[in-house]
C-alpha cells in the first residue's frame, strides 16, 4: 500500500499544526541532546585544560576554588600560603620546577599572571612566536590574546572588562597601552601601573583560559604590589632560587615533576595544616560528580518534558483525526482496508515525530555549539561538542516512544465502524 | 453477473434511541447494462439500500448477492476487497481529497494495496480524465468547478474498471447542465455493460433510467418492484 498521497494531503491541510508539532518535538529533543553533549564537552574541555598541570599547591581550603584559581584563572579573595612555606615550596629540589601564580592585575579583561618562565615553556610546549621573557618588563601572551609580539601594555589593578571596572583588590587602577600609537609612552591612569611591558612571545594554543592570559615574571607582579620580589632588592634575577628573606606568600603554585612518584611525594609533603596539594583530576572528579548529578536531573526534566510534549501532540492528533474522519470514511467506503487507514494515521504522526527528532538532533548539536562558543568566550576553556552515543540513544528513545504513541490515535481511527461513520456522514 | 438484494431488513437507532426501519423486506435485482435509479423521499432508505448493496452496512436480515457471492456473508476484509474490485462508488459531495490534484484523486484506489501503481494504471487514469474532459494536473481539485469535481469522482470510481457503479445523489449539488452531463455519463456506462445503480430524485437522471425503484418508509413501492 502507498499511504503517502493521503499523508501528504493531511500534512498540507494541517501544515501549521504539523509545523508546531515538529517544532515542539524538536525543541524537546534539542534540549536533551544539548544537555548531554554539553556536559561531555565540559568534561573533556576542562580535563584538557587541566592536563598540563601536574600538581597544585594552595592554602588549605576548597580544592575546587584552588582549581579555579590556578587552572581556570578565576582568582578569588582567598588566603595565601605563608612566605616560609612558599619559599620552601618554590625551592623544593624534588620538583622539576615550581611556578608561583601571582594575580591581581589585568589588561582589558585579560588576566596578567605572574609565573616563572619554566611554566610558560611547559604550558605551551615551545612558543608559537618570539621568546620567553628574560626581564621584568617583558611578557608572553596566550594564543588568543589580541596583543602582538612587540606591542606594549600597562597592566591595571583588578579585573577590567572593557571600560567596566571590577575591582578585585587593592586601590584599583586603569591600564593603557600604546598599541596603535607605538613609541609614545602612556602614563598610567589613576588605577593603572605606570610601567610598560613589552610582549616578546606568544604561546601555542592550550585550550584553556591561559590562552587569553598575559604571562609576566612573578617578580614583576610582586614588585608592582609593593611586595618583596623573591630576590634581594637590587637583584634583577628572574625565577628560582628564591631568597627566603624576600619571598612573599602566594595564592597557589603549580608543581611539575619528572616522575609520578615525586608528584605523590610532594602531594604528601604539602598536604597538612598550612597547605593542601592535589592533582587537578581529583578536583575535577568532584566537579564531574556534581556536573553528572545536574546533567541527570536536567536530562530527566528534558525527558519528562518530552514525554509531556509527545502526549500533548498525540492528544492534538486525536482531535485532528476527528476532523479527518470523513476522509478516512471515504477511503474505507472506496474499498481501503482498515490497515490502510491505520498506516495513514500512524504514518502522519510518526512522520511529525521523526522529522521533529531529526530537527531536534541537529538543533541540539547547534545549540551545544552555541553554548560552547559562549562558554569559551566567558571562561576561555575550549569546548568541542560532539554527538555521542547517549544523544543518539535518547533521540532514538524519544522517536520510539513517539512511534508507539502514534499508534494510539491510529488504532482509534482504524476501529471506527464504516457503517456508523457512513450513517453520520 | 447480477447484483441482487433479497428480503433486506435493516434498522438502526437514532440518537434518541428511536428505532428506524431503514429497509423493510426489500428485494431487487440489478442487471448488467442497466441504469437503475432508486428514488424516494428523504429518509425512505435509498442510501441505506445503496450502502447495503456495496457491503458498507450489513442488513440484519436478507442477503446481498453478486453472482455466486454472498456479499453480506463475507468477513470485513473480504468485503473491503470485494468492494474495491467490484464497486465504483460516487458520492453526492464528491468526497475528494482537496489537497490532491485530479490525477492524484483518480489514482487513489490503486494505492490501497500496492506501493507502486500497477502497470498501465497511470495511463488509464489519464485516459479517464481525458474522457471526462478534465485537466490532469491543475493543482488541488478544489480549484475545479463542482461539475468537474464530480467528474473526477466518477473517474476515481472507474479506475479499477469495476462492473458495478453505485452513486448516491451524484447530481444533487450540481447545476442542471453539469447534472445532465453526469446523468449522460451514467447512461453511457450502462450502455458499456456496467451495472449502474443511482440514488437520485433528479428528474434528469430519472428520465434516463432503464428502471426506477421507488422506496417509501423502507419499502419498495409496488409499481417499481424489481425482483424477477
Amino acid at each position: 500500500m502507498n499511504p503517502w498521497p493521503v499523508i501528504r494531503a493531511a500534512l498540507l491541510r494541517y501544515r501549521f499544526s504539523a509545523l508546531a508539532f515538529v517544532l515542539l518535538v524538536a525543541a524537546g529533543v534539542a534540549l536533551a541532546v544539548a544537555i548531554l553533549s554539553q556536559e561531555r564537552a565540559l568534561r573533556s574541555g576542562s580535563a584538557r585544560a587541566a592536563d598540563r598541570f601536574a600538581l597544585i599547591v594552595a592554602p588549605p581550603a576548597s580544592r575546587t576554588d584552588a582549581l579555579f584559581t590556578s587552572v581556570f584563572l578565576r582568582p578569588g579573595a582567598g588566603p595565601l600560603l605563608s612566605p616560609a612555606l612558599t619559599e620552601k615550596l618554590l625551592n623544593d629540589p624534588r620538583a622539576a620546577f615550581v611556578s608561583p601564580l601571582a594575580f591581581g592585575d589585568s589588561y582589558r579583561g585579560a588576566p596578567v599572571v605572574g609565573v616563572v618562565s619554566a611554566l610558560v615553556a611547559h604550558l605551551s610546549e615551545g612558543l608559537a612566536q618570539g621568546r620567553v621573557f628574560t626581564t621584568r618588563e617583558e611578557a608572553v601572551v596566550g594564543a588568543h590574546s589580541p596583543l602582538q609580539v612587540g606591542d606594549r601594555f600597562k597592566p591595571a589593578h583588578g579585573v577590567h572588562r572593557g571600560s567596566e571596572v571590577d575591582r578585585a583588590e587593592g586601590d584599583g587602577s586603569a591600564g593603557g597601552d600604546d598599541k596603535g600609537d607605538r613609541g609614545q609612552l602612556h602614563r598610567g591612569g589613576p588605577d593603572g601601573h605606570a610601567l610598560q611591558i613589552t610582549v616578546v612571545g606568544r604561546m601555542k594554543p592550550t585550550g584553556s583560559p591561559w590562552d587569553r592570559a598575559l604571562l609576566v615574571p612573578v617578580e614583576l607582579v610582586w614588585s608592582l604590589h609593593q611586595q618583596p620580589t623573591g630576590h634581594p632588592p637590587d637583584s634583577l634575577q628572574l625565577g628560582p632560587p628564591f631568597d627566603p628573606q624576600f619571598t612573599p606568600g602566594i595564592p597557589a603554585a603549580v608543581v611539575q615533576t619528572d616522575k609520578l612518584a615525586a608528584s605523590y611525594q610532594l602531594r604528601a609533603a604539602y598536604t597538612g595544616a598550612e597547605s593542601m596539594a592535589f592533582f587537578p583530576a581529583e578536583a575535577l572528579l568532584q566537579l564531574y560528580a556534581i556536573l553528572g548529578d545536574v546533567r541527570q536531573l536536567m536530562s530527566l526534566l528534558a525527558l519528562v518534558t518530552q514525554a509531556l510534549v509527545l502526549l500533548a501532540i498525540v492528544a492534538s492528533v486525536f482531535m485532528l483525526f476527528r476532523l479527518l474522519a470523513p476522509q478516512f470514511t471515504t477511503l474505507r467506503a472506496l474499498g481501503a482496508p482498515r490497515r490502510y487507514v491505520f498506516v495513514v494515521a500512524w504514518g502522519f504522526t510518526a512522520l511529525l515525530v521523526g522529522v521533529g527528532v531529526m530537527a531536534g538532533l541537529a538543533g541540539g548539536y547547534g545549540l551545544s555549539f552555541a553554548i560552547s562558543a559562549w562558554l569559551a568566550r566567558s571562561t576561555g576553556v575550549a569546548l568541542q561538542p560532539s554527538l555521542g552515543q547517549s544523544e543518539l540513544l535518547v533521540s532514538l528513545a524519544i522517536f520510539g516512544t513517539g512511534l508507539v504513541l502514534a499508534a494510539l490515535p491510529a488504532w482509534r481511527m482504524h476501529r471506527v465502524s464504516l457503517a456508523s461513520a457512513m450513517k453520520g456522514a | 453477473m447480477t447484483l441482487a438484494a433479497h428480503a433486506l431488513r435493516l434498522s438502526f437507532s437514532d440518537s434518541g434511541a428511536t428505532v428506524i426501519h431503514a429497509l423493510d423486506d426489500v428485494s431487487a435485482r440489478f442487471a448488467a447494462g442497466e441504469l437503475t435509479v432508486i428514488a424516494g423521499p428523504s429518509g425512505s432508505g435509498k442510501s441505506s439500500l445503496l450502502h447495503a448493496l456495496a457491503g458498507i452496512v450489513l442488513p440484519q436480515q436478507g442477503e446481498v448477492t453478486y453472482g455466486a457471492t454472498l456479499v453480506n456473508q463475507l468477513r470485513e476484509p473480504q468485503r473491503d476487497a470485494w468492494r474495491l474490485k467490484h464497486c465504483g462508488i460516487v458520492f453526492q459531495d464528491f468526497r475528494l481529497i482537496d489537497e490532491l490534484d485530479a490525477l492524484g484523486n483518480t489514482l487513489l484506489p490503486a494505492q490501497f494495496h500496492s506501493v507502486r501503481l500497477p502497470n498501465g494504471m497511470h495511463a488509464r487514469a489519464e485516459g479517464l480524465l481525458e474522457r471526462f474532459d478534465l485537466p490532469r494536473r491543475a493543482g488541488p481539485v478544489t480549484r475545479l468547478s463542482r461539475g468537474e469535481q464530480q467528474r473526477v469522482a466518477l473517474a476515481r470510481a472507474l479506475l479499477l474498471d469495476p462492473p458495478l457503479i453505485l452513486a448516491d445523489e451524484p447530481t444533487a449539488s450540481l447545476d442542471a447542465q453539469n447534472g445532465q452531463r453526469i446523468a449522460k455519463a451514467f447512461k453511457a456506462l450502462a450502455r458499456d455493460g456496467k451495472t449502474v445503480v443511482v440514488v437520485s430524485h433528479d428528474d434528469q437522471v430519472v428520465a434516463m433510467a432503464d428502471r426506477v425503484l421507488r422506496l417509501k418508509a423502507g419499502q419498495l413501492q409496488p409499481q417499481s418492484a424489481g425482483l424477477g
